[in-house]
């Protein structure tokens, strides 16, 4: 049936402009910052797990805003064919590398990586 | 190698700007990894600001426990929403 609001504006709605908008000094803070400073890492060599379980590691020698990032002496770490989840402890050298930073999930400094027991097997 | 730059980009003037390091491929082979178990090798004709790659006489190897599938392909445009990993002068999971 026929819209009993009538017309087709809707009730209520703003005239113009964006709602809540505090003035244009203050919106331009919003502008995205990365939350790590990647200029601390630079030629120090960092571990990068990216979605889709691929991980290497590699000395930092560029990076951009997007997280885009240049490694050199890059080492991938190679997964089990049958369970992509888990790393055969096999490593690949691949030289100067591009990581791609859509898919970059995690970079922490390589030295702080360790394998610990595995705490979800109860202990008895 | 370590590329100094004049303008434009962040605090650091020595590191190497990622979108330069593949610009400078342009012309040579790529090998590259997608986020999934698929790589291909190929030379780079271009790419656009989103990293999708005009690439030529490509090999796909796609990476499973039964071995490794090769296809050939000539001229493709590769959607750079997949790609994880990109390495210049790379010549394949082979050596």
């Amino acid at each position: 049936g026929p819209n009993p609001g009538g017309g087709g504006a809707k009730p209520g709605g703003k005239p113009g402009g964006k709602p809540g908008g505090k003035g244009d000094a203050q919106s331009e803070k919003k502008h995205k910052e990365t939350i790590i400073d990647l200029s601390k890492h630079m030629d120090k060599p960092i571990r990068v797990k990216f979605a889709g379980g691929r991980e290497c590691s590699g000395i930092l020698k560029g990076y951009d805003p997007l997280l885009n990032l240049v490694l050199d002496a890059t080492t991938e770490y190679l997964r089990d064919p049958e369970d992509s989840s888990k790393l055969t402890g096999e490593t690949r050298q691949i030289g100067l590398t591009l990581c791609r930073g859509p898919a970059v999930m995690l970079i922490c400094p390589a030295d702080t990586l360790e394998p610990i027991a595995n705490p979800f097997v109860p202990q008895d | 190698m370590q590329i100094s730059m004049a303008s434009s980009g962040p605090q650091n003037p020595s590191q190497i700007m990622p979108l330069e390091l593949v610009d400078k491929c342009i012309g040579s082979k790529i090998h590259i990894k997608m986020k999934g178990d698929k790589e291909l090798v190929g030379t780079l004709l271009g790419f656009d600001p989103y990293v999708n790659m005009v690439l030529e006489d490509v090999v796909v190897y796609e990476i499973s426990s039964q071995g490794k599938k090769v296809t050939r392909l000539e001229q493709i445009l590769l959607n750079g929403n997949n790609i994880a990993l990109m390495i210049p002068g790379g010549e394949g999971p082979d050596n």
